[in-house]
Parts: structure tokens; sequence; C-alpha cells
């Protein structure tokens, strides 16, 4: 039963990761009916910034986060600025081929601007061991876990009531009738990467923390992915439950049947599951009326 | 048979004789994908407070004339080559559509396009996008005054609203914008004729309850030209006759080809296609 538990509980907090970076994914699809690829590369950038605060201007925890979030947020709204908006009108593939090619790129400017050795991020809290019952977890997989069901209750707050979640609603429902009520698309699919690359930036220094940094965290985007798809890709929150469910399915059958299965069990759960229900556990059918 | 060009008014004067026009296109030339040419030199005006129709059949041009007023056309690769678009005075034919909503000029698309998952409030509250959030919520109540049954159904998906019911959302969540020009893309478009019948009540209401200048565009001739004082005809891009309504009611070709009615009875296919080959020759 220990042994059950210890799986489960370290399931959830690395499925809470999967979350967010799969929280970021459907906000930019929701928004811009756009997947992109290079969402594992900014998670690892962003906890690349956070490691670099750290160890240069300050250990504390506040810095380093209010620091790589403004970093997060500057990055998300440079890719639109510089990259996608010019690719607007063009077709889905070729802007999602323009994302695959971004992710290349900031994937290898890891080892440009940093180096291929790992680096543990310590901010003094996190990494110890809590010891509860027979389980130990660390205090930043505790704190990664509450952090997305915070943003989940954001999230949710923030589509039904505040404006401009309405607006990224109706932009992702009908651009071309939201630009005819005077909703600049563009505005709403900046807000959509900034915030996407601040949920992401979030999961990668929390990782950073319970894990370590190295140049192969990028993954955690092919990881996450599953997740959205399998939560639903339009959908914000189901792609959050999605990634705890992924997280859980793999820690489970890596413990149960072997480290092999691990990384298979995530995508067979999500075969199984679109031949049942295609639009993911999540997603939203199209209303039509005839 | 008379020609239908023949009674073309001069162009490019347009149909304002008297007051500025509020709305003017002057020589307008529309290119889709830098190939194929949609609207050539086209001119009109609509007069502040008038209601004037824009009719024609299936791909003359007309939704592709209000997208090109709305800002938009740059959507769908198309591009304004030539002439300009005026709105009180100003150039608007290159201002963004979020700036040409500001100024006072919307349109409830063709198909009515309510925004299908979100809920009747959340609509409206999308019209009232640009205004600040106590004149946004002013508006709403007075939509709400206008169409009661949106009031009774504001936390309903509107997706799931019948075809009349979404339209009057249309035109509710285009009036949260505060316009003083409200185009309408084929508000008949799909619906009952008791529905259609209500629309163009409300329609007329609007004008004459809110002072609104009015664009309709229409392939249903007869119900538009039954409200409007002015009207153009646009076949294959280009306006091939105007004037004021009850004379276009009562010209004889249009009587014909968008009224479906004939002074000398029913006439034979060939000359409908007859009149088709030499509108082929002129255009």
């Amino acid at each position: 039963m220990d042994y059950f538990l210890q799986l489960a509980v370290s399931g959830i907090a690395i499925g809470a990761v999967y979350g967010l970076l799969a929280m970021g994914f459907a906000a930019i699809y929701k928004s811009t009916g756009l997947v992109n690829f290079a969402q594992g590369e900014i998670t690892m950038i962003v906890a690349y910034i956070a490691w670099t605060i750290a160890t240069t201007v300050s250990g504390n925890v506040v810095v380093v986060s209010a620091g790589a979030i403004a970093a997060a947020v500057v990055l998300g709204l440079a890719i639109e600025r510089i990259v996608m908006r010019p690719m607007l009108g063009e077709p889905v593939f070729s802007t999602v081929m323009v994302t695959i090619g971004l992710a290349v790129i900031l994937r290898s400017s890891i080892t440009f601007i940093w180096d291929a050795y790992p680096h543990a991020l310590d901010l003094g809290t996190g990494r110890g061991i809590i010891r509860i019952g027979g389980l130990g977890v660390r205090g930043a997989q505790i704190a990664v876990v509450g952090t997305l069901l915070l943003l989940l209750a954001g999230f949710w707050l923030f589509f039904r009531y505040s404006k401009f979640g309405v607006a990224m609603r109706a932009v992702a429902a009908d651009d071309r009738t939201a630009l005819l009520m005077g909703i600049s698309a563009s505005r709403i699919h900046a807000i959509a990467w900034a915030a996407s690359s601040v949920v992401a930036g979030i999961a990668g220094i929390f990782f950073a923390i319970s894990y370590d940094l190295s140049p192969d965290m990028y993954q955690l985007g092919l990881k996450a992915f599953p997740a959205t798809i399998l939560g639903g890709l339009d959908s914000v929150l189901g792609s959050g439950f999605g990634g705890i469910l992924i997280g859980l399915t793999e820690n489970l059958a890596g413990g149960y049947l072997g480290s092999g299965v691990k990384d298979v069990a995530g995508f067979v759960m999500i075969v199984v599951v679109l031949m049942i229900r295609p639009f993911g556990l999540f997603g939203e059918r199209d209303i039509e009326r005839v | 048979m008379r020609t239908i060009s023949a009674v073309q008014s001069p162009a490019p004067e347009p149909g304002a004789d008297t007051a500025p026009a509020l709305l003017e296109f002057r020589n307008v030339r529309i290119v889709y994908d830098n190939a194929i040419e949609a609207i050539r030199d086209v001119s009109l005006a609509v007069p502040r407070g008038g209601v004037v129709a824009l009719l024609g059949s299936n791909g003359a041009g007309k939704s592709t004339l209000l997208k090109a007023m709305s800002g938009i056309l740059h959507t769908e690769e198309g591009v304004i080559e030539n002439g300009s678009i005026q709105f009180d005075g100003v150039d608007i034919h290159r201002a963004p559509a979020d700036d040409i909503v500001r100024r006072g000029v919307v349109q409830v698309p063709e198909g009515r396009r309510v925004f299908a998952g979100l809920t009747i409030d959340e609509n409206l509250q999308m019209g009232g996008y640009t205004r600040t959030s106590t004149d946004a919520r002013e508006a709403r109540d007075k939509v709400f005054t206008l169409f009661p049954r949106l009031a009774d159904r504001r936390d309903q998906i509107a997706g799931y609203m019948s075809g009349g019911e979404q339209q009057m959302l249309a035109i509710g969540r285009a009036l949260m914008t505060n316009p003083t020009l409200l185009a309408l893309d084929e508000p008949s478009l799909g619906l009952a004729p008791l529905i259609i019948d209500r629309i163009y009540e409300i329609i007329a209401g609007l004008r004459r309850e809110l002072g609104l200048t009015v664009l309709l565009v229409e392939q249903n001739a007869q119900r538009a030209l039954e409200i409007a004082d002015y009207g153009y005809i646009l076949e294959n891009g280009r306006v091939v006759l105007d004037g004021p309504a009850t004379k276009l009611a009562a010209n004889a070709d249009v009587q014909e080809f968008y009224l479906g009615v004939s002074s000398t009875g029913r006439k034979s296919l060939r000359d409908v296609k007859h009149y088709k080959r030499r509108k082929r020759w002129l255009s």
C-alpha cells in the first residue's frame, strides 16, 4: 500500500507539471487555433533564466519567481510579435511548422547561452523531503500541485468573468466576427502567448527545484502534449486534469509494469480515450444547428 | 427589352442629392488574391439617417463591399486597389477594424454569426468590447428593452437559439457598439416569412426611434425596397442601376429580375438566357 501511495503521490506531482504545460498548450490553441510545439522549450528556457537569477542576483524565492515570470511574459510576447504575428492568416500547417522550427532554435540556444551540464535550482526551500506517515515528498512537489489547482481556479474565473477571457473564447470561436465587434485578435493572441509562457515557466521552475535543470528538459513538452490531447485541446481546465491523469498513469505503470512501460503508458491511454471520445475528456464538440 | 445599363445614373455621382453622405464609397475597386476582381469602380452613398438598400444576386459583391467598409477584407486576402471609403468625412478604408467600430460603423454579418458557445449575455458583452463597462451595461439594458426575449434567456448558450432569435441577438450585439451606421448583410436569409416581417419591423424601428442610418444588403429585393429610401443594384461587381426605392420597385427590369413580376406576363426561359448573355457582354 505504501508503495502504491508513494507512486501515486509522485505521479500526481509530475502530473501537475505536465498539467501546467498542457494548460499552456490549450490556452494558445483555444485562442489562436495553433499547437505550439515550442512549449517544452519555453518551459526549459524560463527555468534556466530562473537559475541564472538565482545564481547571479539573489536566491530569494520571491525575487527569482518574480524575475522568471517577468521573463516568461517578455518571452511569450516576443515570440508572438516577432515570429507568430507575421504568420497570421497563413496556412495552419506552415504556422505549426514555424513553432517546430522555433522549438529547435530555442532548444539549442540552451547550450549556446548556458551549458550542457545539469544544474540544481536551489532556492533554499522546496528541495527538502517532507515525511507524511511513511511517504516522502519534496516541498516543491506539494507546491506544484497546489499551484496547478490555484491556476485552474484562476483560469476558470478568467474565462468566465473577465472581458478578456470571454473575448478569448469569442476569438477562438470566430475571429472574423470578433474583429467586426472591434476585438483585436492580435492583442488577444499576445495575451494568450504571455499567459501560456508564464504557466509553462512556472512548471519549469517547479520541475527544476524537484529534480534538476538539464538541456533535455524540453521533453516535458512531449509528455504534456498527450495530456492536453487527453483533456481536450480546446479545454484549458481539462488539460490541467489531463496532466494529472497522465502523470499518475505513467508512474503507476512504471512502478508495477517496469520502467520500459512508463514512457509508453500515457500514449496508450490517449489512444484508448481518443477512440472513445475523439474530442478528449473535456473537449467541446462544435455546436451545430440545422 | 430595355437595357439595364441605359437607366444607370451617370457615375460616379452617387445618390445623395442634398445632405452630404454619412458613408460614401468612391470609385472602389477590390481585388482578391491579386487576381480576382470582385468590385469594379463602385460608388455609392448612404445619407445620414437614411435607409439604403444594396441589392443583387449571389456573388454580385455585396458582402465584399461590407467587408471593405468594416476593414476585414485582409482576412480573405482582399485588397482595395483603388478609390476610397469615407465615413463622416474621414477616410476609413485603411483604418483597422476596431478603429472603424469605435467611429460608429458596425455590421451584422451574413448568417448572423453569433458566438455559438457563448451565452446571450456574453455575446452582448462582446458587442460592447470597445466601450467602458458602464457604457456597455447601459447599452445592454437598452438592448434588453428592445428585445425582451434576449433578457429572459440571457444565460442560455446562443448556439441553441432559433434562427430568428439569433438574428435578434446579432442585431443587439451590433447595437452594443453604439453605432451611427448599422449595416445588415442579408438579415432575412434562411428565416421564415413571419420572422422576416418581425426583423424588418425591428430595422424600421431602429431608424425611427434611434435615428440610425441603415445600409441594408439583400437578395430579397422586395422586402428591402419596402423600407429603403434609395437602392443600388449590384451585378458582377458594379452598380448597374440606382435610384429612389419607389422608382426602382417600379422599374420593369428590376421587377422582372429581382422582384419576380412582369407586366407582360411570364417570360420564357429564353428571354432570361438572352438577358444573361447580354449582361455578360456588357460587363
